[in-house]
């Protein structure tokens, strides 16, 4: 830890209490992320709770689902 | 090797691309060293794709090394999708269900590389937040950072203490997290998630945070 500045931000302040029920794990989310992104990409409305409040709490799966939205975004140009 | 038998899903139909990769792949001839070719090309598009997307994390790395990552990367994601493809149940294009294990592979070959030199620090304290400039902010702020640092202190277990504080206030990311403890990914996003619930409990009942209004119906 920076002993220097040992403060952190309201925004990690908010991170701690994201409410992350309906529980969703990390290897579940894996598994539905390929139809989660497409169907996003064909209806920005698509919804699916429990992907949604996983992907709002946890950084690296919300970064793969970024990127794989990305890449297929880019394929479809 | 043998050809691999189509779960039947019944959801999307398949297209006539993924037919083609669910007919040649895992067949010894040379329609299915072809399909095993052009199956390790598509990794190694995603895994470019998203080395690059956090070439960032990696500035000590020249063109080269970031391209090894790459390869390296798409190799991982081959064999993963090739013990996997049992499980492929046409939910989404072939490509994109590809796609994925390239980019999840690249990440975590990314990460591992940009943590390989740093410690990865465990507090097990929480520090106060940084004063914001208007007063009234600041003491809502100081308020709602003095609950979350004895809620921290008091409701959690020392292994739920050392991973949210690892991963929330460090951004130590979850799976350079989980290989430096022995652990999964899955196992401490479910801690996280535990310890989530006991400080929004703590802090509920304290009345330093608002009761969760009724939540969207999936
Ligand atoms: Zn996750």
């Amino acid at each position: 830890m920076n002993d220097q500045n040992p403060t952190v931000s309201a925004l990690t302040v908010a991170s701690l209490l994201v409410d992350t029920e309906p529980y969703l794990s990390c290897d579940d989310c894996f598994e539905r992320m390929d139809q989660y992104v497409e169907r996003r990409l064909a209806d920005r409305h698509h919804d699916d709770l429990e992907m949604t409040t996983h992907l709002a709490g946890c950084g690296v799966c919300a970064e793969e689902a970024d990127a794989l939205e990305a890449l297929l975004r880019e394929d479809a140009q | 090797m043998t050809t691999v038998e189509r779960a039947d899903s019944g959801v999307d139909t398949p297209t006539d691309d993924d037919t083609a990769w669910w007919t040649h792949l895992g067949q010894d001839d040379p329609a299915g060293h072809a399909a095993m070719a052009s199956l390790h090309e598509l990794l190694l598009r995603a895994s470019r794709y998203q080395v690059w997307r956090l070439r960032d994390l990696l500035p000590g790395a020249d063109a080269a090394q970031v391209d090894d990552l790459a390869q390296q990367a798409a190799d991982d994601a081959l064999v993963a999708v090739l013990r996997k493809l049992p499980t492929f149940e046409g939910r989404s294009r072939f490509t994109t269900w590809a796609f994925k294990f390239g980019i999840l592979h690249a990440g975590v070959a990314v990460r591992s590389q940009a943590w390989r030199h740093r410690e990865v620090p465990l507090p097990d304290t929480f520090p106060l937040v940084d004063p914001a400039p208007s007063p009234a902010a600041v003491s809502e702020a100081a308020q709602l950072s003095r609950a979350v640092h004895d809620a921290i202190a008091t409701q959690l277990t020392p292994h739920q203490r050392r991973v949210v504080l690892a991963l929330l206030v460090e951004d130590v990311p979850i799976d350079v997290l989980a290989d430096r403890l022995g652990s999964s990914r899955n196992a401490l996003y479910k801690a996280l998630h535990d310890a989530r619930q006991r400080l929004r409990q703590a802090l509920i009942a304290s009345g330093d945070l608002d009761a969760p209004s009724t939540r969207r119906t999936p």
